[in-house]
């Protein structure tokens, strides 16, 4: 053979070689995704039928849609909504049990490969089935997609395998399994299912494998070691708070940082070469006094994060940590499916995915679960029935067989572009506040609160809770009980503090990984609550006006506990 | 043949209720874009379906279409738990589904039957029984103690057995740890609830008429075209030399056997899985090839 006919690889570690031949066949693949996606959203009519016919021909011959009669819609793709019911993930817990044990073939035609680890409202994970076809069709493509924007407006970002710091999916060894099946969540990519799973250039890269430490200091440190000194230029995170916690980890891990890059060791043991030329520049850098991580990195041209609806609050802090550097959007996603997808440099809105679900909408002043509660047929609009300026409840289709999935959030139609809605998510419905993704709901901190309280031997009244915008950013609660005492406000904001991080996964992680200070508790005698109520009632549209245990802000505080 | 130059394909996963009898029953099937041959897998004692997903799947991926039936009281299949129905029926129920596999697939395709451990006792009768006409194309015992209970069993104590028409649990005494090294897997089995791991004292019963149906029958009702034992090195479960002595008898002297490097019983829960899977699915497909004679 003639070896010169041979691309010639440079003497390079494993994971550097995978960077090498990964490269431009990721770009190549993340720019075709995008361009896919470009020519739906010009055509979301042909897009939102492609989908739908899919998953009938997905679902047509599942066992639950046979035993409920709903494979009648394969017949008449046009009875889908009217033979299919709106569902909660609750509505679906039967079904999703029964497919614990087939692994797949109850909702859906396709083998589940895993089950996707969430907060659920009861302090239960949820178990999303991860099936093959809907991890080929649509997860891995959005992913793609997105990634394909990002590489369309700055292609320096796979300038050499030292270029990006993806934070947005980790790999992790799993030792959840739901009858032999991984649960784990959808951001952790490990183990690769088959060659065309999530497989980026970096896949390989010692700060994104299983053997970088898995708690959040831990992981950032890793990445941080391996990347400091080198021309960074892209990092990628979805929640703000990430990118915030990155600067002032190097901040607190300084001197530790400068001794290993000296010295060529990791966590003090031997490692690599020493590196006293970034060992010095991060010295520099740390001296003063409020450096950011265009000083830490010059070579930095951009980050991604969720910028719109609550993560917007983030922005000045973005801007100070940094400067001047450029900024793309992350997709607005969940556990359950993929809602919209950057196409260009637009902070607060992102055209719909119309290639990712069948999407419907309600307006959002329908009280939609109340309306569910009873039992009642409630008309949805298409993606062309939506009117800009107005709020909407999501409900979307996924090709994983969940149906009709009322997703709790509530949309902004902002504009239409060549038919497709561009929008933004603005809050949960029910949910009064998430600092970094932890989605408190109301019933969440209700039964932290009676835990908390319970423990004491004491009974849950009236309360209010509320955000407080800090350095570090934490919620209030003020309860009522019989004798008010600072002793019992510490061991209350305790107590509820380690029951909500019990009941919301999210929430644990973001107060182990330092994003989110403690729940703090003010406890006022009882009654009070129920007349700062009826003052504000008085102050206000008296008929309309009613108590909420969720607050906006916590100036109710001030109002019912002085110092 | 196998298409070896291309990405993995996006398989599909169905449950088909299929009439068997009186009942209908959980046919489930791990089916590739395009169907080149098929296997039809008969589950053990406490085993179903369910334990299958990530052999179905390999198997759809190799173009092979992967068929498991959950008999009654098994799996998602109807019928009282611990309870194998008469000789007969559940024969029956088998011969239907199988039937209902070939109309599936379609006369040309490459059929195997695959029976793993006490599955295989159930394939060998059925391999014997009259009321089976489905024609296949390969047999392959997967650790099968076939003729386990004469093997084992003196001429009385069997004797006993057939007339206990008792509807007193016996344990089957399995142990994880017997099918497998691997935690993730021990913990599923032991963690199973559709697993059945007793049986009342009359399904015993006919597990013996079902082995007394192939030791006085066979060799098979019809030339069996290509048959394999295959086993791990060793099996902490299975006499080995005693399984394959029947087997041989079975399909008059035309076998193969086949050993995989392991020492467990329980194949598709080891590391020669994915090895497993490869053979037999090279070793269907090949059974469709035209050879003109």
């Amino acid at each position: 053979m003639d070896t010169a006919q041979i691309p010639q690889l440079p003497q390079t570690s494993p994971w550097q070689q995978h960077w090498q031949t990964r490269r431009d066949p990721f770009v190549d693949e993340c720019l075709r995704a995008r361009q896919s996606l470009l020519a739906d959203l010009k055509d979301p009519a042909g897009a939102q039928a492609r989908v739908l016919d899919d998953l009938i021909d997905i679902g047509a011959a599942s066992l639950h849609w046979k035993e409920k009669g709903y494979d009648v819609i394969a017949a008449d793709p046009g009875s889908f909504r009217s033979v299919l019911p709106i569902m909660r993930y609750n509505d679906f817990v039967d079904e999703i049990d029964r497919e614990t044990r087939t692994k797949g073939g109850i909702l859906s035609c396709s083998p589940v490969l895993r089950w996707l680890k969430t907060s659920g409202t009861t302090g239960t994970p949820k178990r999303v089935p991860y099936t093959l076809h809907w991890l080929l069709t649509y997860r891995i493509p959005a992913m793609k997609a997105m990634w394909g924007t990002c590489l369309e407006h700055h292609p320096e970002i796979l300038a050499h395998p030292w270029a990006t710091l993806d934070t947005q999916t980790v790999r992790e060894d799993v030792y959840d399994f739901v009858h032999g099946v991984e649960h784990q969540a959808i951001s952790n990519r490990h183990p690769q299912l088959n060659s065309r799973d999530w497989n980026p250039p970096w896949y390989e890269s010692p700060w994104f494998g299983p053997d970088a430490p898995t708690s959040h200091a831990g992981r950032m440190y890793h990445r941080v070691r391996n990347l400091v000194g080198k021309d960074l230029h892209y990092i990628s995170a979805i929640n703000p708070s990430t990118l915030v916690s990155l600067r002032d980890l190097i901040a607190e891990h300084g001197a530790e940082l400068v001794r290993d890059l000296r010295e060529g060791t990791l966590y003090g043991k031997p490692w690599t070469d020493p590196d006293e030329r970034a060992a010095a520049h991060l010295e520099r850098t740390l001296a003063k006094a409020e450096f950011s991580l265009v000083d830490v990195w010059p070579s930095l041209t951009l980050y991604s994060c969720w910028l719109s609806a609550s993560a917007e609050l983030y922005r000045p802090r973005l801007d100070a940590v940094l400067p001047g550097v450029a900024k793309l959007p992350f997709m607005s996603c969940g556990t359950e499916g993929v809602t919209t997808i950057p196409v260009d440099d637009t902070l607060e809105s992102q055209p719909l995915a119309v290639s990712q679900a069948y999407f419907e909408f309600v307006p959002a002043e329908v009280p939609l679960g109340a309306l569910l509660d009873a039992g009642e047929k409630v008309g949805t609009l298409l993606y062309d029935e939506v009117e800009e300026g107005r709020d909407y409840h999501l409900i979307m289709s996924q090709g994983n067989g969940l149906y009709r999935l009322w997703t709790g959030d509530i949309y902004r139609v902002d504009r239409i572009e060549d038919g497709t809605p561009w929008i933004h998510f603005t809050h949960r419905d029910g949910v009064f506040h998430s600092f970094t993704g932890e989605k408190i709901t109301e019933g969440q901190v209700t039964q932290a609160i009676r835990q908390g309280l319970a423990a004491g031997g004491l009974e849950t009244g009236l309360y209010m809770c509320g955000p407080r915008w800090d350095e570090l950013p934490s919620y209030t609660v003020v309860v009522e009980v019989p004798e008010p005492t600072d002793e019992l406000d510490r061991e209350l904001s305790g107590a509820i503090d380690r029951e909500l991080s019990v009941i919301n996964i999210e929430y644990a992680s973001k107060r182990d990984s330092g994003r989110l200070a403690g729940l703090r508790v003010r406890t006022v005698a009882q009654g009070a609550i129920a007349a700062y109520v009826e003052s504000r009632r008085q102050q206000g549209n008296a008929t309309q006006y009613k108590y909420k245990p969720f607050q906006q802000d916590v100036d109710f505080v001030g109002a019912l506990v002085s110092d | 043949m196998i298409e070896t130059i291309r990405p993995p394909q996006n398989i599909r996963r169905e449950i088909i209720d299929v009439p068997c009898g009186d009942t209908r029953l959980a046919l489930h099937v791990w089916r590739p874009e395009r169907i080149k041959g098929a296997v039809f897998y008969f589950h053990g004692l406490q085993s179903h379906a369910g334990w299958l997903w990530e052999v179905g799947p390999r198997f759809a991926d190799n173009d092979i279409a992967f068929f498991v039936l959950d008999r009654r009281g098994s799996g998602i299949s109807p019928g009282p738990r611990g309870e194998i129905p008469e000789a007969g029926t559940v024969l029956d129920d088998y011969a239907q589904a199988a039937a209902f596999v070939r109309a599936m697939i379609g006369d040309t395709v490459p059929l195997s039957l695959f029976g793993h451990c006490l599955g295989g006792s159930f394939m060998a009768a059925l391999m014997c029984h009259e009321g089976f006409t489905t024609s296949y194309d390969a047999a392959v015992f997967c650790s099968s103690w076939l003729g386990r209970m004469h093997a084992t069993l003196d001429a009385d104590t069997r004797q006993t057995i057939a007339s206990d028409r008792g509807e007193q649990l016996w344990d089957a005494g399995l142990r994880a740890a017997d099918f497998t090294d691997e935690t993730k897997y021990q913990h599923f089995i032991d963690h199973d609830d559709l697993a059945v791991r007793q049986l009342t004292r009359r399904s015993r019963a006919v597990l013996l008429d079902l082995e007394q149906r192939y030791l006085s029958g066979g060799p098979t009702t019809a030339p069996v075209p290509a048959a394999t034992f295959v086993s791990g090195i060793t099996d902490p479960i299975v006499d080995l030399e005693a399984a394959q002595s029947v087997f041989q008898e079975l399909v008059a002297g035309r076998g193969a056997l086949m050993r995989f490097p392991t020492d467990r019983h329980y194949l598709f829960y080891t590391d020669v899985s994915d090895d497993l899977v490869d053979w037999t699915s090279t070793y269907t497909l090949l059974q469709g090839v035209n050879r003109g004679v």
